[in-house]
């Protein structure tokens, strides 16, 4: 009963904790703002914490580096359940322009589970509250796959050990897949 | 620190009443000149992947699976908004819009892929393919684009059957 | 007297209840409150409330070097607290006053603070136990201010009942000079005594990660939060029945309601000063506690003279 009370009100008291594995610290300033009264993120509940014990959600910053990333499994296993990981900015998402350097094992999704993603470098901070108030459910997320096909397989190509001649005509073999 | 420095302070903070945005509730638009998510427009697109060899987050991948499909794949995981392929295409293929509201919980959203139909030659109907290995490495730069494992591999051996193309580092949590 | 105690009994646990219902809704004023002096919005003044909620249904890592002990003092603070509640007049007169005396009072409310020192020592990380050093040092220059406001109430009232103490027996001596006295170090003690901002050293900082309550989680740290906040409450009660007790013989509605008029008060003034004020280091705190400290003593040598 008090496991499903707590579902209900997760979205309206989040408690933060703010890990930076190695980034830059843009994305720290961009977090910061928007605990600031102009974006006010306190609105929604939100509150920084400094222990992962308290936490709810953690904020991951920074790819995962190879010498950080044992310490943030640990601040992840040391938050209670439930929890959520926000990747927040590029680095955090896929390793940024860092990804193959010698240090960097990529994204923080390689050491922790990551629930949502909030790109840019740095995100804006109405882009990050745009992404806690998509966790919360607040608003729809707005982003989907986009493909653009000209083509659909298969074509037809014209290879020469598929023609043959008979006589003056060139015969195409494979002419049922046309 | 006397109390009537105080109570002035609180009298400040007071009159400027709530200096709060309503965000999520009412929607802002970026500034002017705001370099938002890049759009790839496929219609004009014409596949000469100079966008690719110029991000520098190597997020844009080409790969061509037959002779006359050439795919190129946007990640948006890595992107850092820098512009950098728009500034190149010749085309005007790219966009940087104006969107930032781009939270996701599945990486997979933000890609966007383009399959191309390059053009072949009117006279034989193919592609012109490089018949050495060489000659394909002069064609590709020396690169080989794998769209699975979403990177750039800088191994001439990727063109050898029995290796892997990718070798990912472990990683040791446990010490 | 027989037909007495389950009366009292009652009104114990009225009290109780009554502090359990309100003292998050005090809180969430004081968080709204200080956002507004921030001029951004805040918190909904609902919001300690689901606060609680969510800490209660969270997991609760056994993590710490004895999860005996920490379950220990998580349920002595809140039950101490509430000890407390029960014995301090909350609108109307205290219901258990033949239970204890002031001397009870003292302990109960000493208890509270040493909680969150068994809190730490229990926990056994290096920011718990900086937090409990800070504690220490804090609860050993402060506690002997209240028991001093105490002690002289006593003096003057000339006797330990709770009822007759708390009651504005500080002023009760020809010459109030040591009640003023008292009610000016109290003020300026009263930040001290909740543990807000100038003088919340010891836990809730970011600077050492939470003091004692690093390892606690889930419901534990649930019970925490509870104790402070209903500790707010039940100072700001028990400052209200020692120097400010006007209007406390007007009738039920009334008299109930001046009475928490005037905790709102005080929690305002709690908020205005946490709000523009930041937070002390440990030896500057020392210093104000012992300057506080030599003004009580003074104003307890003047209530021994008769004044």
């Amino acid at each position: 009963m008090l496991e499903a009370l707590c579902q209900k009100m997760f979205g309206r008291s989040l408690w933060v904790y703010h890990a930076n594995s190695g980034g830059c610290n843009g994305c720290d300033i961009e977090v910061l703002n928007v605990l600031t009264p102009y974006y006010d993120a306190e609105r929604f509940g939100i509150r920084l914490v400094g222990s992962p014990r308290h936490a709810d959600v953690m904020l991951c910053q920074g790819p995962a580096l190879r010498s950080t990333a044992q310490a943030l499994r640990r601040a992840y296993e040391a938050m209670p359940a439930p929890k959520l990981v926000f990747a927040i900015g590029s680095c955090a998402g896929g390793g940024g322009i860092w990804h193959d350097a010698y240090p960097v094992l990529g994204g923080v999704e390689k050491v922790v589970p990551v629930h949502f993603y909030i790109p840019g470098c740095p995100p804006r901070p109405e882009a990050i509250l745009w992404g806690v108030a998509v966790a919360t459910g607040r608003v729809q997320k707005k982003t989907a796959p986009v493909v653009f096909k000209q083509v659909e397989y298969p074509i037809p190509t014209y290879h020469p050990n598929d023609l043959h001649a008979e006589g003056d005509l060139v015969i195409y073999e494979r002419l049922e897949k046309v | 620190m006397s109390i009537a420095s105080k109570w002035k302070e609180t009298r400040i903070g007071l009159s400027a009443g709530r200096v709060t945005l309503p965000y999520p509730a009412r929607p802002r638009p970026a500034p002017a000149g705001f370099r938002g998510r890049p759009i790839f427009d496929g219609a004009k697109c014409v596949g000469c992947g100079g966008c690719a060899s110029n991000c520098p987050a190597r997020e844009i991948l080409v790969f061509d699976p037959c002779q006359e499909i050439r795919i190129l794949k946007y990640l948006g995981r890595r992107c850092t908004y820098c512009g950098r392929c728009a500034e190149v295409c010749p085309e005007h293929a790219i966009t940087m819009s104006q969107d930032y509201e781009t939270a996701t919980d599945r990486a997979g959203d933000l890609e966007q892929r383009l399959e191309l139909f390059m053009s072949t030659c009117q006279r034989c109907g193919r592609c012109f393919e490089p018949k050495t290995p060489l000659d394909r490495l002069k064609l590709k730069g020396y690169r080989f684009d794998d769209l699975d494992h979403e990177r750039w591999v800088f191994r001439s051996q990727a063109y050898l059957e029995h290796e892997p193309p990718v070798r990912d580092l472990e990683i040791e949590l446990e010490e | 007297m027989a037909r007495d105690v389950p009366l009292a009994v009652l009104g114990a646990l009225t009290n109780v209840v009554l502090v359990l219902a309100l003292s998050p809704f005090f809180q969430g004023v004081l968080r709204k409150l200080t956002a507004r002096i921030q001029s951004r919005q805040g918190p909904p003044l609902a919001q300690p409330y689901y606060d609680l909620l969510k800490l209660l249904g969270k997991e609760d890592l056994e993590s710490g070097e004895v999860p005996l002990v920490q379950r220990f003092a998580a349920y002595l603070a809140l039950g101490s607290i509430l000890a407390v509640a029960g014995l301090v007049p909350l609108g109307f007169r205290a219901p258990l006053s033949g239970a204890g005396d002031v001397v009870v009072l003292i302990y109960l409310l000493m208890l509270s603070g040493v909680c969150t020192l068994v809190a730490g020592l229990a926990s056994g990380s290096t920011f718990s136990l900086l937090g409990t050093s800070r504690e220490m040092m804090t609860m050993i220059a402060l506690e002997p201010v209240l028991a001093v406001a105490m002690v002289v109430g006593v003096l003057h009232a000339r006797s330990f009942r709770l009822d007759a103490v708390l009651d504005g027996s500080v002023y009760a001596a020809a010459v109030p000079a040591s009640g003023l006295a008292m009610l000016i170090v109290m003020l300026f003690a009263f930040q001290a005594f909740v543990g807000r901002v100038p003088f919340d050293l010891a836990e809730a900082e970011t600077e050492i990660m939470e003091g004692p309550l690093v390892e606690y989680s889930g419901r534990k740290l649930a019970l925490f939060k509870y104790a402070q906040m209903v500790k707010l409450v039940v100072h700001g009660a028990l400052f209200v029945a020692l120097f400010a007790p006007f209007g406390s013989r007007l009738p039920f509605p009334l008299g109930f309601a001046l009475f928490w008029v005037k905790v709102l008060l005080l929690v305002v003034f709690v908020t205005l000063v946490a709000a523009t004020h930041a937070r002390y280091r440990i030896d500057q705190a020392i210093r104000y506690y012992a300057a506080l400290l030599a003004v009580s003593f003074g104003a307890l040598a003047l209530a021994s003279y008769g004044l």
